[in-house]
């Protein structure tokens, strides 16, 4: 695992990556600690108070029902980056599954599936999530499933390619005329040798998960009202952007610097990891 | 060069039948049926009718003899008519007997989604080939790091709010660009001249908009892509043969670096077909986003599944010309070294 | 780091430039107008409207959805239509009899009435069109009301004369709602393909000038009108899908008029001078509310005790002032409050937590392991609302969840798409309580939403309300057409549904509308029948339409 360590040191050394992994460590605790620092409840109505202006009371200020956006926003967050990761770890999964096995039999499943690959990448995937949403009704596990099952083809190719190169090195080599267990090739050489290129991945898939949290949910098809999304909490303050601004900025700011930290941190990785920026790798 | 196209061709078939397989049977997720649209939550309307319809469009046959016919259909580029109560052709005009042409629906939408994704993509390659190569050359520099930061605001905007904030501040504080649509209302009794500078403006902000949040991956590219050139060992034995430095980047490197581009363009030919559906539905844009959409809402399925069929062979389409382009422009590949 | 944050900030400016510029800047041109001076009443100019959805087709009997008869509404006639104050009065038709046994209807159209193609309109279209509506292959949505016709013939050319089975008191209002189609350029078509869908010809006011598909319709006058000229020369219809995108047109100027929610209608427009100098705010009760709904299949539903609680333990005022802004009325029929069928004896039921609680208890509810909610046979009292997709409803069913939870009833709530909504609960019955709203027409027939025979997948009676006493209150409305012995019956009708609490009624909202100040003519306050009702006579005058203005 020390390479993983000694990566995330070198990507940090980059300002920008830097700031990125500090907004999301924000984030995430932020939203975590949401039933501890939201000052009121994010459901709690007060039809005296609808349509607030921020203020020292309500620091972003109130919906068009009186609650706290803040509140929400907070625990907006918590649904928000659950799809995310819930939708990475799903296809990251899928994609490591297919990508072995394509990456270590070769032949015939390697054909097969990278051919599944190709028919997956050509279908318009936006239009593949609005329909299979769509048709299996809008719930936040449908939608976490939905973009997973619709996104693993990258991580697959990564992950079969770095399998082939892998395959070819001498300590790989080595065991496999020594007589290893496929088993154990995969879950002790394999794999753990082409972490990275996942975890990079991973921490990118974060970035457009939110995103298309948010494209959902203008379209009437992303985290159902009441449960606040910042996704949701965006759209319903779309109709008021010019007056009540309070209500689109803040959801807006809140995604736009949320995945702005996944992808400089993903980026980062990503230059750290190349070669010719001079890793040890 | 001739074999190398002939096995891409062929290699397309299997992968149609696969896009074929997963867009029909998606239809099938859900119960839904035609008459569950809003028109039928009238309190005139009766089951009866609703019965009707669902006979009238063969929702009660099994759904493998459904595939079937509609893949008997698809060989023949007969995606069917509509569910919708004007039963519109799904993709190509048909003509009745009184010499009436009803024009079909991708067939109206189509050239409308790929003239704005193609003007888009120009001004995003004209945007993101300098941004890139600036980049590459200030690599950690201040420069390189703005362009990133710039980039990667762009794309993780969300796009509809973007597109909203500049609406407003465009249209209506400034009225410097209409808000929606495509064209002014007294279009058809302008001139020439006025025409283009009409849909000029129109199109200004659905092309712009999504152009920038598009910038940061292609720019990367090019990024990494000129990175990796500048390295390589004919860079550095041009820079020892003492050519100027601007020749090198512009003439040896540049071109090499883009090579990859090619495909790249190839393969983001379903995202941009697919993003189409947000910027089409807040620019009131009749493309084949808005169509898809709206589509999936009335659960009108001959529809959906003409797009999803059809914009996946686009991208086939779309990946054979890129592919080919760069065996063109490739002599490796050219001579069958060719990647799967 | 120091460039992170720099850049950051530069973007937050950015955006909040953006806002704050635009909430102080107005557009200087429009302050150069006055639009309450006093302007000559001359025809011709363009009304630009928009819609979300673009229509299939014109042919509204088989589109069956609003957007097309909006439109086509401007383009065809009926044999009969309402007057301002919600009385029907003769459209293509000078006066109509009904026979003594009140099964024969019997309608003389206006002389010399001709399409916009010139050709005459005679009883032979009538008829086509009643054959249209109620043949199979056309699956119209509206054939219920028109195949209890049993015989339809035309004695004349100026003569139509229908006869029922039995009585139909609903007869003449089905006929307010048909449009009347061409024979001479429909026969033998399909209805559904017929280019005549994309190409009417009518004879109302208007004909279609141009369809530009999925950008914008643009009607124009009908020098044929069969009721004289309109006073506008131009409708023009865009087609704008975003709510938000078609409020910028409207602050732009760009088009004449649109809903409003009631945010926009008392909170965002009068807050702008600018906007108010230029929009005209109406109001209108439509004859719809939003209510409650329970699935009376399902325990503890079926009890009309806790119907009862549930319906004292709601505060509808709160939902009326915090979620319609006030722009909504408590009912207590699901009638328009004002109508004659609306019965004015009915309360509605108060706010009254106390009386829920104790009715709760006398249904056997009683919170005995001091959760704060409520049990019976050991299970929690917990149910989940589902609503489609809008706003004021979603909100409405916040306001619920928390009252309930104060009397120790658990609710959950989801908001679900339109198509998955009907498909997946409405018409599996796979719910609890929905929060929904009915749109009604002006007939006070409401046999397919509340007869016990209305069950059927996919049918309105959904929540599964069955009741003799109202089956046959229902079944003997549809017979009687005296108007006073009808009053009677439905005034009973909504008094038995009151009782019996299978829907709790929320609110009925006003339609709010804001209209360009360009537009004159327009009856304020609106009449019974709502603001359209003389839309023909809306005139803009000359020095305020949109060329002129660009002109200055």
């Amino acid at each position: 695992m020390n390479t993983q360590t000694s990566l995330l040191q070198k990507a940090l050394s980059n300002p920008l990556s830097l700031a990125g992994f500090i907004i999301i460590v924000c984030v995430f605790v932020l939203s975590m600690l949401a039933p501890i620092v939201a000052p009121y409840d994010p459901n709690y109505i007060d039809v005296k108070a609808i349509l607030l202006e921020p203020s020292i009371q309500h620091w972003m200020g109130t919906d068009g029902l009186g609650r706290d956006v803040l509140s929400r926003m907070l625990y907006g967050g918590r649904i928000s980056l659950l799809v995310g990761l819930v939708a990475v770890g799903i296809s990251t999964a899928i994609g490591i599954l297919l990508g072995a096995l394509a990456g270590f039999y070769r032949g015939w499943v390697d054909t097969l599936i990278m051919r599944i690959v190709d028919v997956m990448l050509s279908i318009p995937s936006f239009f593949l999530i609005l329909a299979v949403i769509a048709f299996l009704t809008p719930s936040i596990i449908n939608i976490m499933i939905v973009i997973g099952l619709t996104s693993w083809m990258g991580v697959t190719r990564l992950v079969r390619a770095e399998f082939l190169s892998l395959s070819e090195r001498e300590f790989v080599m080595a065991s496999r005329t020594l007589g290893a267990k496929n088993s154990r090739l995969i879950f002790t050489h394999l794999l753990p040798n082409s972490l990275t290129p996942i975890i990079v991945s991973a921490v990118l898939g974060v970035a457009g998960a939110v995103l298309m949290e948010s494209g959902l949910s203008f379209l009437g098809l992303g985290v159902q009202a009441p449960q606040a999304s910042w996704g949701n909490i965006l759209t319903d303050g779309k109709e008021y952007i010019q007056f009540a601004w309070w209500l689109s900025l803040f959801p807006g700011l809140a995604i736009l610097i949320t995945v702005l930290g996944y992808n400089l941190l993903g980026e980062g990785l990503r230059d750290a990891l190349d070669p010719r920026s001079g890793t040890n790798h | 060069m001739f074999k190398y196209l002939i096995k891409r061709v062929l290699w397309m078939i299997p992968m149609l039948i696969g896009i074929s397989l997963i867009s029909f049977f998606i239809m099938h997720l859900a119960p839904g049926d035609i008459t569950n649209n809003e028109a039928s939550f009238n309190p005139k309307a009766s089951e009866e009718s609703r019965q009707k319809l669902r006979e009238m469009y063969n929702l009660d046959k099994p759904i493998i003899v459904q595939y079937g016919l509609w893949l008997k259909r698809m060989m023949t580029l007969d995606f069917g008519k509509s569910f919708a109560s004007h039963q519109k052709p799904v993709f190509w005009q048909t003509t009745d007997a009184d010499g009436n042409v009803t024009e079909g629906l991708i067939q109206q939408a189509l050239p409308i989604t790929l003239m704005i994704n193609l003007l888009g993509l120009t001004i995003t390659l004209s945007l993101a080939i300098p941004l890139g190569i600036i980049a590459a050359r200030k690599y950690q520099g201040w420069q390189d790091r703005s362009i990133t930061l710039f980039n990667f605001i762009g794309f993780s905007i969300p796009g509809f709010w973007l597109s909203l904030l500049l609406m407003y501040w465009l249209g209506v504080v400034n009225n410097w660009f209409p808000i929606s649509g495509m064209h002014s209302l007294n279009y058809d009794s302008l001139d020439t001249w006025d025409k283009i500078k009409d849909t000029f403006s129109h199109l200004f902000l659905p092309v712009v908009i999504p152009s920038i949040t598009g910038l940061a991956g292609i720019t990367l590219f090019v990024k990494n892509g000129m990175l990796d050139v500048l390295q390589q060992d004919y860079i550095t034995t041009a820079r020892a043969k003492g050519l100027g430095e601007h020749k090198v980047v512009y003439t040896h490197a540049l071109r090499n670096a883009l090579l990859p581009l090619i495909t790249i363009i190839g393969l983001s030919i379903p995202g941009l077909i697919g993003g189409s559906v947000i910027a089409e539905t807040i620019f009131a844009i009749p493309g084949m986003g808005k169509l898809f959409y709206d589509a999936v809402l009335m659960r009108d399925f001959p529809v959906v599944m003409g797009i999803l069929t059809i914009g996946s062979a686009l991208t086939l389409v779309g990946n054979l010309l890129a592919d080919v382009a760069y065996a063109w422009a490739d002599p490796r590949v050219r001579r069958g070294v060719a990647k799967a | 780091m120091s460039p992170l944050l720099l850049n950051l900030n530069t973007a937050i400016c950015l955006s909040l430039t953006l806002l704050v510029a635009g909430c102080n800047a107005p557009n200087e041109k429009q302050y150069q107008i006055d639009y309450t001076t006093q302007f000559p009443q001359v025809s011709g100019g363009t009304l630009i409207n928009a819609m979300t959805g673009e229509p299939s087709g014109l042919i509204s009997m088989i589109a069956g959805e609003s957007a097309s008869s909006a439109i086509s509404s401007n383009i065809f006639n009926s044999l009969l239509k309402y007057d301002k104050n919600l009385e029907l009065e003769g459209d293509l038709v000078a006066h109509w009899e009904i026979s003594t046994d009140q099964k024969t209807i019997t309608f003389k159209l206006k002389p010399n009435l001709k399409w916009a193609d010139n050709n005459p309109l005679t009883s032979a279209d009538v008829l086509f069109t009643w054959q249209a509506v109620t043949n199979e292959k056309n699956a119209s949505p509206y054939a219920s009301d028109f195949l209890l016709v049993k015989k339809a013939e035309t004695p004349d050319a100026q003569t139509f004369r229908v006869t029922y089975e039995q009585a139909y008191a609903p007869a003449l209002d089905s006929w307010a709602g048909l449009q009347i189609l061409p024979k001479h350029l429909l026969e033998g078509k399909d209805l559904h393909t017929t280019a005549f869908a994309r190409k009417p010809i009518g004879s109302h006011y208007y004909q279609l000038d141009s369809w530009k598909h999925g950008e914008h319709l643009k009607l124009s006058k009908n020098a044929n009108s069969v009721l004289g000229p309109a006073q506008i020369d131009n409708l023009v219809t865009r087609i704008i899908p975003d709510n938000s995108a078609q409020f910028l047109e409207l602050m732009a100027d760009n088009i004449d008029l649109m809903g409003l929610d009631p945010i926009k209608y008392s909170r965002i427009i009068p807050a702008r001078p600018e906007l108010q100098k230029k929009l005209a705010l109406y109001k209108e009760l439509g004859n719809s509310y939003t209510y409650m709904g329970f699935n009376l299949k399902h325990k503890p539903f079926d009890d009309v005790r806790v119907r009862r609680a549930i319906n004292y333990a709601i505060d509808k005022q709160e939902i009326i002032d915090g979620v319609y802004l006030g722009l909504g009325i408590n009912i207590a029929s699901p009638y328009k409050p004002g109508t004659r069928w609306s019965n004015p004896a009915l309360t509605p039921y108060p706010y009254d937590p106390a009386k829920a609680r104790s009715l709760l208890k006398e249904a056997g509810f009683t919170d005995s392991n001091g959760d704060g909610i409520l049990e019976r046979d050991g299970k929690p009292f917990s149910f989940e609302i589902i609503t489609n997709q809008n706003k004021e409803r979603e909100k409405s069913a916040v306001l619920i969840q928390r009252r309930l939870k104060e009397v120790g009833i658990d609710v959950q709530i989801r908001a679900i798409e339109w198509a998955s909504f009907i498909s997946r609960f409405i018409k599996t019955g796979d719910f609890d309580v929905v929060v929904l709203g009915w749109g009604l027409g002006l007939d006070p027939d409401q046999y397919n939403i509340w007869h016990s025979s209305q069950q059927a997948p996919g049918q309105f009676n959904f929540i599964g309300y069955n009741n003799p006493k109202v089956d046959k209150l229902l079944e003997q409305g549809r017979l009687e057409l005296n108007p006073d012995r009808r009053m009677e019956v439905y005034h009973q009708f909504s008094a038995t549904l009151l009782e019996d609490s299978p829907i709790i009624y929320l609110s009925a909202g006003y339609g709010l509308t804001a209209i360009h100040k360009r537009v004159k003519g327009i009856d304020d306050p609106a009449p019974p029948a709502g603001i359209g009702h003389n839309s023909q006579d809306w005139y803009i005058p000359k020095s305020l339409r949109r060329n002129e203005i660009s002109a200055h």
